[in-house]
């Protein structure tokens, strides 16, 4: 046993190890980033409405959150379809990965036309005070989001009518999968603190 | 989608290494090209901010000087230390690391190389759009950190000042405009705007390079490379990448609000609108502090990869050194606010953040003594590499104390914003990560380029870099406890600040005329032939058991590895370390 640095004939290649992807743990740190991206965005909200007091505007009562409540449940059933269709390709069924793509790209669309009839019939705005502030923001970033989740699974569906994932390669759907569950997780959040925690007497 | 297959992959990676002149640097996706392209890059930066640092340094080399207007002051001292912390600190530690760290582990490339060349474009990008910021006379003027309310503008506000101007005409004097400008006035111009865009760009830049790093790091070392065999230099990239992982998002949201203050009408620093400016310190600072560490953990790694191999001894402590790095890494999150002391924090939270920042110290003087107890014993071979090495040492330790002492609460009431800090930050800074980033580019430059930098040159470079240094900022730290604040163009005489600020800018020069010798030595040594053997240190690591500079892929076979010295066990068979190893 001389030698310590083997020689050996075989080339490394590229290759990935056996396991979890590279790409599946790049898709944590980067959710993890995002995570605490959306974590800041909430402390420096608390930090804000702490600092106020009983200064605090509020805006939401009982009937300005009952659309939003439905936006959620929209939102979050939209995660089934999403993991039927990862499961489905999973197992190399291709019918399963369409349907239940193009599934959560209808309901991620309607929670987003929910988001924008509320935007646009908002009795206040980003300027009026800083609940305005807060809220357009912190919303604003979160449909940013869902935005870019909608395009990235529109170009999945696209793909995979094309027939481009197969049982051993789809990768973009574990990711997408990922990305969507995040985003479900992070309006969870955001749906308590912004309007559950403004409702009077809260 | 970004990683589509292996193959596609690989075949894509194959063409990039076969292509050869300009245009095989502009679609690299090789992990030691793009490592070059950042260090040339960031060099440049980095002689930009010194030229930067000259026009302060001449401004306050006399009182009452008018070499600069107060306009152009603000905005070549805001833009030293921009481009010296984000345009040339940060990514030549990424350009280091690019380079460094599959080499040191044994692997090809990184794990995402197409990602790894987006990186790169996005940080020149954004060095592109903070540069750009001089044409247009809008350079940010603000300071590094940008405080809100300072740089706060109101949409509107602008039009409704000259509105008003218009109104009083006559009347509207100096008094009246700046009355206006206090109500939310205070930067109308693009100067904010352009730190806010260029520092995102560099943010997601710097962000697609912590995953790379991390996800390389943690994948793809060589058969038998533990975690705990890992060079330290790989370590401390690792701990830095999870920094800038978790710190950065606090800055794109302390910025985001920002420009949505400035553009939207929003009202998130506005303490008339029921914001508060503070917010902005709290959010900036728990990104600064980990950022402080981020620019010189990757200088810790280097350290403890260069006094090993000059004092021909494994590196002591190698555990301690390791986790101490990861306890700097936690502890940073906790001690943001020593940055703020002066704001008026509650007492408790002023004691919660004068403990955790005294705390740091422990981990970071575990390394100091790690390091000394390194060379004890040694068989010393004092090349310029271990030079600056031992001055990386020396130099940052004053940095470590004097960072302590402002952790103490009553002393830093005193000298907030004064010259005691910028003497902080410069030991810290100066002495600490551009003698580590001198000590690894004498070190490694054979393995970069086949050639050995010119010893002479390199001596008269240290010793020019370790006197002008001192004569630069030890000054600093009289004129801050004579109360010199920062960031004023200039000064009355008689203060008792003349003669210290005369050495300061005379300690700039010299440091000016160290980093020519070093341009020189650069150009003179690339001139020459690829002499360079493959291991001229005999070293210890896998960086130096390939070829000077490394074939695209790296290894002809793959490494097996069976201790922390993998090249030192090759070279002694007759004792390898893993014999003494459990
Ligand atoms: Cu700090």
């Amino acid at each position: 046993m001389s030698a310590v640095i083997e020689r050996t004939e075989v080339r490394q290649e590229h290759a990935e190890p056996k396991g979890r992807g590279f790409g599946w743990y790049g898709m944590v740190f980067f959710l993890a980033s995002e995570a605490v991206f959306f974590a800041n965005l909430i402390a420096s909200y608390l930090y804000l409405r702490v600092r106020a007091g009983s200064a605090w505007p509020h805006h939401v009562g009982y009937t300005e959150i009952i659309l939003p409540a439905i936006n959620t449940l929209i939102l979050l059933s939209s995660s089934f379809p999403m993991h039927f269709a990862a499961r489905g390709i999973g197992r190399g069924d291709r019918k399963a990965l369409t349907r239940g793509l193009i599934l959560t790209v209808i309901l991620g669309s309607i929670f987003l036309a929910g988001q924008a009839y509320e935007y646009t019939h908002s009795p206040f705005n980003p300027s009026t005070d800083i609940f305005g502030s807060v809220f357009f923001t912190l919303t604003g970033f979160h449909g940013a989001h869902v935005t870019f989740g909608v395009l990235f699974l529109l170009v999945c569906w696209l793909r995979s009518l094309n027939g481009s994932f197969s049982k051993d390669s789809h990768f973009a759907i574990n990711a997408v999968e990922m990305y969507w569950h995040f985003v479900d997780a992070v309006w969870i959040v955001l749906f308590t603190v912004l309007y559950v925690f403004s409702l009077p007497g809260i | 989608m970004a990683v589509g297959s292996v193959a596609t992959q690989g075949r894509t990676v194959q063409q990039s290494w076969t292509r050869t002149g300009i245009g095989s640097w502009v679609t690299t996706t090789d992990h030691k090209k793009i490592g070059v392209m950042y260090i040339y890059t960031a060099f440049f930066f980095f002689l930009f901010g010194g030229v930067e640092a000259l026009l302060v340094r001449t401004q306050l080399a006399v009182p009452n000087n008018h070499f600069l207007t107060p306009e152009q002051y603000d905005q070549v001292f805001t833009m030293h230390a921009t481009i010296m912390i984000f345009l040339f600190v940060m990514p030549i530690w990424t350009g280091f690391g690019n380079y460094l760290v599959p080499l040191m582990i044994g692997a090809r490339d990184m794990a995402f190389p197409r990602l790894n060349a987006l990186g790169y474009w996005l940080f020149l990008a954004g060095g592109i759009v903070l540069s750009a910021s001089f044409l247009f006379n809008a350079a940010p003027n603000a300071g590094w950190f940008s405080y809100a309310p300072l740089t706060e503008a109101t949409p509107g506000c602008l039009t409704q000042q000259i509105a008003a101007q218009g109104a009083q005409a006559a009347a509207a004097n100096a008094a009246t405009s700046a009355a206006q400008g206090l109500q939310g006035c205070f930067s109308p111009g693009q100067n904010p705007d352009f730190w806010i865009v260029g520092i995102n760009l560099l943010g997601i830049a710097s962000l697609t390079g912590a995953i790379n790093f991390v996800v390389t790091i943690l994948r793809m070392r060589a058969p038998g490379m533990t975690i705990n065999r890992m060079p330290l230099f790989t370590w401390m990239m690792m701990v830095t990448s999870f920094l800038l992982i978790f710190a950065l998002p606090s800055l794109t949201v302390a910025s985001a609000l920002l420009l949505f203050d400035r553009h939207l009408g929003t009202h998130f620093y506005q303490a008339s609108a029921g914001g508060d400016p503070l917010l902005w310190q709290h959010l900036f600072w728990s990104f600064g502090h980990p950022e402080v560490y981020i620019l010189i953990l990757p200088a810790f790694g280097i350290i403890s990869e260069v006094l090993p191999v000059f004092s021909g001894k494994p590196i002591f402590g190698y555990t301690f050194i390791a986790w101490s790095g990861v306890a700097i890494g936690f502890l940073s999150f906790t001690v943001w606010a020593h940055h703020m002391f002066a704001v008026g924090l509650p007492p408790i939270a002023q004691a919660f953040f004068a403990s955790s920042t005294t705390l740091i110290a422990i981990p970071t003087a575990v390394k100091i003594f790690n390091w000394v107890a390194t060379t004890y014993y040694g068989r010393i071979r004092f090349n310029v590499a271990m030079l600056f090495g031992l001055g990386f040492v020396a130099m940052f330790l004053i940095g470590g104390l004097n960072g302590a002492a402002l952790a103490v609460v009553p002393f830093d009431y005193q000298v907030t914003d004064t010259y005691f800090v910028v003497a902080h930050i410069h030991y810290v800074l100066f002495g600490g990560s551009v003698m580590a980033l001198f000590a690894g580019m004498y070190y490694w430059f054979p393995k970069f380029s086949g050639r050995m930098l010119n010893e002479g040159l390199g001596q008269a470079q240290f010793w020019l870099y370790l006197i002008g240094l001192n004569l630069a900022f030890f000054p600093m730290h009289i004129l801050g406890l004579l109360g010199m604040p920062r960031r004023q163009f200039t000064y009355p005489s008689g203060l008792g600040w003349d003669t210290l600020n005369l050495i300061s800018t005379i300690g700039a020069f010299t440091l000016a005329f160290g980093t020519l010798l070093f341009v020189i030595n650069f150009f003179w040594t690339m001139t020459k032939p690829r002499t360079a053997s493959d291991d001229p240190w005999d070293a210890f690591t896998l960086e130096w058991a390939t070829t000077s500079p490394p074939p695209p892929e790296n290894f002809k076979t793959v490494p097996v590895v069976r201790s922390r010295r993998p090249l030192y066990d090759k070279k002694h068979p007759e004792d390898p370390d893993w014999r003494h190893e459990h």
